[in-house]
């Protein structure tokens, strides 16, 4: 036993002698190792887990998977930043800015930072992603993604929201109306209709809004028997589907709504008013309770061959 | 004392290796924190102490009670490999619930798994006799001894979504992807019987099931996606039966039973192409083209239809509808120098309703179909050209025009047009902006939008002397501005401010002959928001907005059976006006180095008015049996939620987290009452359901979970 702390205690002394003669001996240098990426010594030799810990969660990335061998190493996104390399570290001021960051500080124009991941990243949905409105107006792709994120919050549907309204101030304000889209519950999310790096009008993930629209509400695409026009040209004539006052995302009430378009005599013409007690009369209702649609009830579009007068009018 | 001796030793040892090496795997241990996928599971319960009729409308906590609050985000990656395995399950003890379940061999294939649940709870209390609900055969309540026992009825839909996809990289740049979505939806919603105003709902079982294949070429300056997208809607009912209880009438203008004929089946198969090329690193062109096919063609129910509600004469038992639906777009946009931008598209889109044109309905009497089912038709024809210039100081000067005009198919017979039609609607849009970006402390812009909507003249319908006095909003001639300036300031690291300011205007032309429909049309909204960081740990958020959104609309009223625009016995002029104010805050910050707390506020309040003018002022509302309307008063929504948590790590990889949250939703909404505020009823003798909205709502929630953290 003896025998055995003895030899324990000389490896200890060993073990610690070697290490400090490691540190300190002026032995040429073994070349810096990588740490998270391929070919990244070049920038963790500082950019270590004490300088730089939130740069080195890039390992928990897709990005971070070296075995996928199409993934970057640093230089491939941040450019060679020889000036950076040499002069870092060096004299008292601040380090020259590396050839292509995403910070507010560095002076890369948002066309670089773009190409930084356009270089790989320009196909699939991204195809038209120069001539998108968000392009247009120098929004860089990280003005949204947090690429060094293992948790991305605009990839996840409960975050999503929170980024796109750092600049989307009316539609925070519509989402938090009492009739929205389950946007705010998580259950969807803005990308759930927009391809934000396409092309499509208002950055819809569909050529039309109706297009959009029918991915979840197929039963509206028709055709009918007895089309409503405005339906089958675009639902937000009608709606908007980021929130309003009125049920259904209507943007206004029964039967102002149906006023915009409709001028007619009889009940379809009257004042909006609430009936001082029960009643049948078509008069009187156009505006309680489901308005105008408390009769006109198929007003997407009816099916129906069952009577001209109802038929024909949605309400069959 | 030997004892002692030989712990001093044994440490000593310890020490001494710890010193030579523990150091290395300390920092392994680091490093593998910071760069490995994290997981966690989060496992607790929450109490809700009563019902949130409004704001639990989707988020599966819409009684009081308790629930489950069950959330994984597992994350495991093979580094050898670079393979995924990701386990993602959110609100899994609730209603609400989604999980995801993905492999994922990094640049190779894949596959994932998605479930979802969206559950859509009615937020109105409702009580019925209505039997059937859920089913296609309904009975209406009826009068006296045909009153059917009232309920309390609780409307709810749930839409249940699997998703999977495949996908597999063939070559290099070249991929392929296949996705499948089948939802489900079930339960129903509040309807209405169509030809008397009675309480209803709509079963909506249905299978929505979609199927997109996509090739994919990535290369250096070429990029493709090319393949098929299929969508099929089938309704497990089509057609519902309505019977009022004890009305034994048989009428051709209210039969009874009543059909109502629901959503047929539809489908729709697209193919496309869209593809880049960059001629050089700073000029690309795009082209997208796409065209699908949509049909219809199922036997419509109501053909089979006998007595009155028998098939008029020729018509078919099918609509057979199509629609072809066509795009082409091609873009360009470089940077010919290095200050100056260019970007311009062409777009063509055509919406072609091929379905053929057949009477369908007609007069009761006669039973000759003499009313045709309404095809709609459009193309659209769009043009695009942007320039934007930079200026010093990363100042950028930003000009554009959109030229759009669009051929519009109006129905062919006169009788069957309700509202004016235009053939083609023509728009032109300016845009100019300056804005300032990328700068590290302030940015903004300015820009400015002028738009004019015209076309040709309007195709009239029938009755044109009063059907004819309008122009309805989507084809009116328009004149639209539209300024938006907004600014970001951040002076410091710790600290930011954004403003922005934004209003639209549309004036809507009344043409000579048609003084009705929109006249005016504004929406403004102000908004600003800011963070400050107190210290690395502690920091606050902000922010408030205030918007207003009206319109002014003009109508005409005439009695019934008028067919002169002199019967006019009122014109409405109406001054509609919904404004909403938000304010946010929150605080996020670290009593200590174990405990993390958060505090947010959300305060929102919207009003809706309806001021309404009417000449004659002295012009009053119809009279039914004694029973009148009355003027519309405002209605205001209210919401103020107080929510907050405290995290304590008991363990480095575990904490426990408490939720608290206030919630109050107090509306004075009208819609489902009388003018007296009682609740709406449906029918005088029959139906008699009520329905109300609950105008206060205050519930409060506390909630615990344990938090397992791992790699």
């Amino acid at each position: 036993m003896k025998k055995m702390r003895r030899l324990l205690a000389v490896l200890a002394c060993l073990g610690s002698f070697c290490a400090g003669a490691a540190y300190a001996a002026d032995e040429p240098k073994e070349a810096p190792k990588d740490i998270v990426l391929t070919g990244d010594a070049k920038c963790t030799t500082c950019h270590d887990e004490n300088d730089s810990p939130e740069a080195l969660a890039i390992g928990k990335t897709r990005h971070g998977t070296v075995a996928d061998k199409r993934t970057p190493g640093c230089t491939k996104c941040h450019g060679d930043s020889e000036r950076h390399v040499k002069e870092a570290g060096r004299g008292g001021g601040e380090a020259p800015p590396v050839d292509v960051g995403f910070n507010t500080k560095n002076p890369a124009s948002a066309e670089a930072r773009n190409a930084a991941c356009l270089n790989c990243h320009q196909g699939s949905t991204r195809i038209f992603w120069q001539n998108s409105t968000h392009s247009r107006r120098d929004v860089t792709c990280a003005s949204c993604h947090k690429i060094h994120d293992g948790h991305d919050k605009v990839r996840e549907a409960k975050t999503q929201p929170e980024v796109c309204a750092t600049c989307h101030k009316e539609q925070r304000a519509q989402f938090a109306r009492p009739s929205h889209h389950p946007v705010p519950e998580g259950a969807m999310s803005c990308s759930s209709c927009h391809n934000v790096h396409g092309d499509n009008p208002s950055q819809l993930a569909k050529p039309s809004v109706n297009e959009t629209c029918y991915s979840c509400h197929m039963e509206k695409r028709g055709p009918f028997v007895h089309n409503h026009q405005p339906v089958a040209e675009d639902c937000a004539i009608c709606h908007n589907p980021h929130g309003t006052n009125v049920a259904n995302l209507l943007k206004s009430r029964p039967p102002y709504l149906c006023q915009e378009c409709h001028s007619h005599d009889s009940h379809p013409s009257q004042l909006a008013g609430l009936p001082t007690g029960a009643t049948t009369s078509t008069s009187l209702l156009g505006t309680v309770g489901r308005g105008c649609l408390n009769c006109h009830t198929n007003i997407h579009g009816g099916n129906s061959t069952v009577n001209s007068a109802t038929a024909g009018r949605f309400r069959r | 004392m030997k004892n002692t001796t030989t712990t001093f030793r044994l440490t000593a040892v310890a020490a001494a290796l710890c010193a030579a090496y523990g150091s290395a795997f300390a920092e392994d241990d680091e490093i593998r924190q910071l760069t490995k996928p994290d997981s966690s599971i989060s496992v607790g319960a929450g109490f809700w102490s009563n019902d949130r009729q409004q704001q639990g409308i989707y988020d599966g906590m819409r009684d009081d009670g308790l629930y489950g609050l069950v959330d994984a985000d597992i994350v495991k990656r093979d580094d050898a490999s670079g393979t995924w395995f990701t386990f993602t399950g959110e609100r899994l003890g609730l209603e609400s619930r989604k999980f995801s379940a993905e492999v994922q061999q990094q640049g190779n294939m894949g596959g994932f798994v998605n479930y979802s649940r969206t559950p859509r709870e009615h937020p109105l209390v409702i009580r019925s006799g209505l039997r059937g609900i859920g089913q296609d055969t309904l009975t209406i309540s009826g009068a006296g001894a045909n009153a059917l026992p009232f309920r309390d009825v609780e409307l709810s839909t749930y839409r249940d979504l699997i998703h999977v996809g495949f996908n597999k990289n063939l070559l290099s740049g070249l991929d392929v992807k296949v996705s499948f979505k089948n939802e489900e939806k079930n339960g129903s919603r509040h309807w209405g019987l169509g030809s008397q105003a009675f309480f209803l709902a709509e079963p909506i079982e249905s299978t929505t099931r979609q199927l997109d294949v996509t090739l994919e070429y990535t290369g250096e300056r070429l990029q493709l996606a090319g393949g098929y997208a299929g969508s099929w809607y089938g309704n497990h009912n089509d057609l519902v039966l309505a019977t009022v209880r004890g009305v034994t009438t048989n009428t051709t203008g209210a039969p009874n039973p009543t059909p109502l004929s629901l959503p047929l089946n539809n489908e729709a198969h697209q193919f496309f192409l869209n593809g880049g090329y960059s001629f050089t690193p700073s000029t690309r062109g795009t082209l997208k083209v796409s065209r699908s096919v949509a049909t219809q063609d199922e036997s419509i129910p109501s053909i089979l239809l006998g007595g009155v509600n028998a098939p008029f004469v020729g018509s078919p038992r099918s609509l057979d509808g199509e629609i072809v639906t066509s795009l082409v777009e091609l873009g360009l946009s470089s940077r010919p120098t290095s200050k100056l931008s260019l970007s311009g598209s062409l777009r063509y889109y055509d919406v072609d309703d091929k379905t053929p044109l057949v009477g369908l309905v007609g007069s009761n009497t006669t039973r000759v179909a003499t009313v045709h089912n309404t095809p709609h038709s459009y193309t659209t024809n769009t043009g695009k050209f942007e320039a934007a210039y930079l200026l010093p100081q990363r100042f950028k000067v930003i000009g554009g025009i959109d030229v759009k005009q669009q051929d519009r198919s109006a129905p062919k017979f006169v009788s069957e047009r309700f509202v004016p039609f235009n053939e083609q609607i023509d728009e032109t849009t300016y845009r100019l902006q300056l804005r300032r970006s990328m700068s590290d402390t302030v940015n903004g812009s300015i820009a400015f939008l002028h738009s004019t909507r015209d076309g040709s003249s309007r195709e009239s319908p029938h009755d044109p002397e009063i059907f004819d006095t309008i122009n309805p909003l989507h084809i009116a001639d328009r004149t639209r501005n539209k300024w938006r300036l907004s600014l970001d300031w951040a002076p410091v690291e710790a600290f930011s401010l954004q403003f922005n300011v934004e209003d639209s205007h549309d004036d809507y032309a009344s043409e000579d002959g048609r003084p009705f429909g929109l006249k005016d049309g504004r929406a403004t909204l102000v908004s600003v928001d800011a963070r400050y960081a107190l210290t690395d740990e502690w920091q606050v958020t902000g922010w408030a907005s205030h918007d207003v959104t009206r319109a002014k609309q003009l109508a005409g009223r005439w009695p019934q059976g008028s067919d002169e625009f002199a019967d006019i016995d009122m014109v409405k002029d109406a001054d509609l006006r919904d404004t909403g104010d938000s304010v946010g805050l929150g605080l996020r910050g670290a009593l200590s180095d174990k405990l993390k707390i958060g505090v947010d506020v959300q305060w929102t309040r919207t009003e809706s008015s309806y001021d309404e003018d009417t000449s004659p002022s002295t012009a009053t509302f119809p009279t039914s049996a004694g029973v009148t309307a009355a003027r519309l008063p405002d209605i205001e929504n209210t919401l103020t939620r107080l929510s907050m948590f405290a995290r304590y790590a008991v363990r480095k990889n575990a904490d426990v987290q408490l939720d608290l949250i206030h919630e109050r939703w107090k509306t004075d909404d009208w819609s489902w009452s009388f003018a007296n505020g009682s609740a709406f009823t449906y029918g005088t003798t029959t139906d008699r359901t009520s329905v109300s909205v609950k105008p206060k709502q205050t519930a409060n929630f506390i909630g615990m979970r344990y938090i397992y953290k791992f790699q």
